[in-house]
């Protein structure tokens, strides 16, 4: 559905994202990370249209943006970073402004401005004026904007920022519903829960990109794999033996808890266990600890400044 | 052009619901279209008893036959400046408030991310103060021909407008006049952050047209066709320069990466 192939992108004498090749397949959802000033903004300008590459190509359904900008504008959904609405007209009068620029028949502009606003619980408030609405019920407005034309694609720019739990709850439940709908969705976020619960696949982003990969695929090449023994003791007391293990790359000890870190889960752990069954300890309970998007986030974000 | 028409109706509406642009418009028409040629019609007897305003009748135009005609004639051609005015002025209210609107609102990237082109989104808005600047131009041209013409017709028995002049500012010049005002008033809120500021600097961009009004008025010369038809063409060659610098700034990344915008 995306195809981004060594995109480059100057503004005078600074690069925005460098040489970034990425591919997104249909319904897809594809998190987008990285720190402030790391291209996030530029990419989603790139391929929504809205500025032209510098080098490279991008492909969207099939389409080249410099050629059918029109085309691919109008099967793609724009939410921004900050909501964009005309605050002295109503938050009909809004939706109905934007969507009358697409080629839909009135009855069903109409039909899917009532959807939308009924969904996003302001429906009762359609006739006030779009600048006495909430943060959180402009960036509702600003959702339901993208989406009343049915976008094939949808770029997401911070969608929950600013919402309460409850309603960046029912946004994301929201946006994950959109896969049955067969929705490409290329969501930025610093949200780093919100990214590793709704994403298929996530990009790290710094000007250039650092990593694609699922969240298993992260975790299982996380270099800090660890596990947690919580002993019947004060786990301090078998420091020693643990650490004399083979595999065991180190160790953190916190009153009966140690969290161990190894190499290779796979081929340490039942070695440990053994011995830790045959030197009769008492084990209450053994977790693995996998990563968080987080950690993951942030080591890579260290090594990328290391480099 | 579909896209056009949206921006302008919508536009349009917002300009209604606005007294600070329609207001001045307001006043500037009662003044310049009704009080003012009213008042000097009613006064013209008085004016013919003051000795200055005779010599400088004989100055200006010498030994006449009828010099309250002459005079009448002398009048109408300074309130067609007076004319120009309108189309200079309306362009440099509205189109700041129309393009700076979207800046102060953060409107421009949702909208540039629908599939209008950016010249439709220019068309629109120069739409938006153009139409405005000619049916106000001519609404006060209507009402300062029948101001005039009733009551010169009740002194003096003849009707002195419409002229060949006034026919040419009316629907040549004003149109020429409204286009370069609000290709300029783009440009300028293309850099500005407030509606104020661009206004301001759009009344200085209008200077030129007081600087004609009052050289007309102090007699260094007087308006004919001549002038007029030349006027028309010096800034009809203005246009499609002003028209392309408008469209260059109108560009889909110029305006998302170089326009000032609110924070």
């Amino acid at each position: 559905m995306i195809a981004v192939q060594d995109l480059t992108k100057e503004f005078g004498t600074v690069t925005a994202v460098e040489n970034i090749s990425f591919s997104i397949s249909e319904s897809e959802i594809f998190g987008f990370l990285g720190p402030n000033g790391a291209g996030k903004t530029t990419t989603i300008r790139l391929l929504s249209t809205l500025i032209g590459p510098t080098s490279g190509s991008i492909s969207i359904d099939g389409r080249d943006p410099g050629k059918d900008g029109s085309y691919i504008r109008s099967i793609t959904g724009l939410l921004t970073e900050t909501p964009g609405l005309y605050e002295k007209i109503s938050a009909y009068a809004n939706l109905d402004y934007f969507s009358s620029f697409y080629s839909i028949a009135d009855d069903r502009r109409a039909s899917n401005i009532e959807r939308y606003l009924r969904m996003f619980g302001l429906w009762e408030r359609r006739n006030d004026l779009a600048g006495t609405y909430s943060k959180g019920m402009k960036q509702k407005l600003a959702l339901c904007r993208a989406l009343i034309h049915e976008p094939k694609i949808l770029f997401l720019d911070e969608p929950t920022a600013g919402l309460d739990p409850a309603s960046a709850h029912m946004v994301r439940s929201f946006i994950e519903s959109l896969k049955e709908d067969r929705i490409t969705v290329f969501l930025c976020t610093h949200n780093l829960a919100e990214a590793s619960s709704l994403s298929d696949r996530v990009c790290f982003i710094k000007r250039k990109i650092i990593r694609i990969a699922t969240l298993d695929e992260l975790q299982d090449r996380d270099k800090n794999k660890r596990v947690e023994i919580v002993f019947k003791e004060d786990a301090e007391r078998y420091r020693d033996l643990l650490e004399g293990m083979d595999g065991i790359k180190g160790l953190d000890i916190r009153e009966n808890t140690a969290s161990v870190f190894v190499e290779d889960p796979d081929n340490t752990n039942p070695g440990m266990i053994r011995e830790l069954i045959d030197n009769n300890i008492e084990i209450l309970y053994i977790n693995q600890i996998k990563a968080s998007l987080e950690d993951i986030y942030l080591d890579l974000i260290k090594d990328e400044e290391v480099k | 052009m579909k896209n056009s028409f949206i921006i302008f109706r919508k536009e349009i509406r917002e300009i209604i619901r606005n007294k600070n642009i329609w207001m001045p418009i307001l006043i500037i028409t009662l003044i310049f279209s009704i009080a003012m040629p009213l008042f000097l019609t009613l006064l013209s007897d008085s004016i013919f008893q003051d000795e200055d305003t005779v010599k400088f009748m004989e100055k200006v135009f010498g030994e006449v036959e009828n010099p309250e005609r002459v005079l009448v004639d002398f009048m109408t051609k300074q309130f067609l400046v007076f004319l120009l005015m309108i189309p200079a002025m309306v362009p440099s209210l509205i189109a700041p408030a129309s393009v700076l609107m979207e800046k102060e609102n953060n409107t421009l990237e949702p909208l540039l991310g629908t599939p209008i082109r950016t010249s439709e989104l220019l068309m629109g808005k120069a739409l938006t103060a153009m139409i405005p600047a000619f049916v106000i131009s001519t609404i006060n041209f209507l009402i300062l021909t029948a101001v005039v013409d009733i009551a010169i017709y009740s002194k003096m028995g003849y009707l002195p407008l419409p002229t060949a002049e006034w026919i040419i500012v009316a629907l040549i010049l004003s149109p020429i006049l409204s286009f370069i005002l609000t290709m300029i008033s783009v440009i300028v809120s293309s850099r500005s952050t407030d509606i104020r500021s661009a206004q301001g600097i759009g009344s200085v961009i209008i200077l030129p047209i007081y600087l004609i009004i009052g050289l007309q008025i102090a007699g260094f010369f007087l308006i004919n066709i001549t002038y007029l038809l030349l006027a028309c063409l010096v800034f009809f060659i203005f246009c499609p320069v002003l028209l392309r610098i408008a469209v260059r700034i109108f560009d889909r990344e110029n305006i998302l990466t170089r326009w000032k915008m609110k924070a």
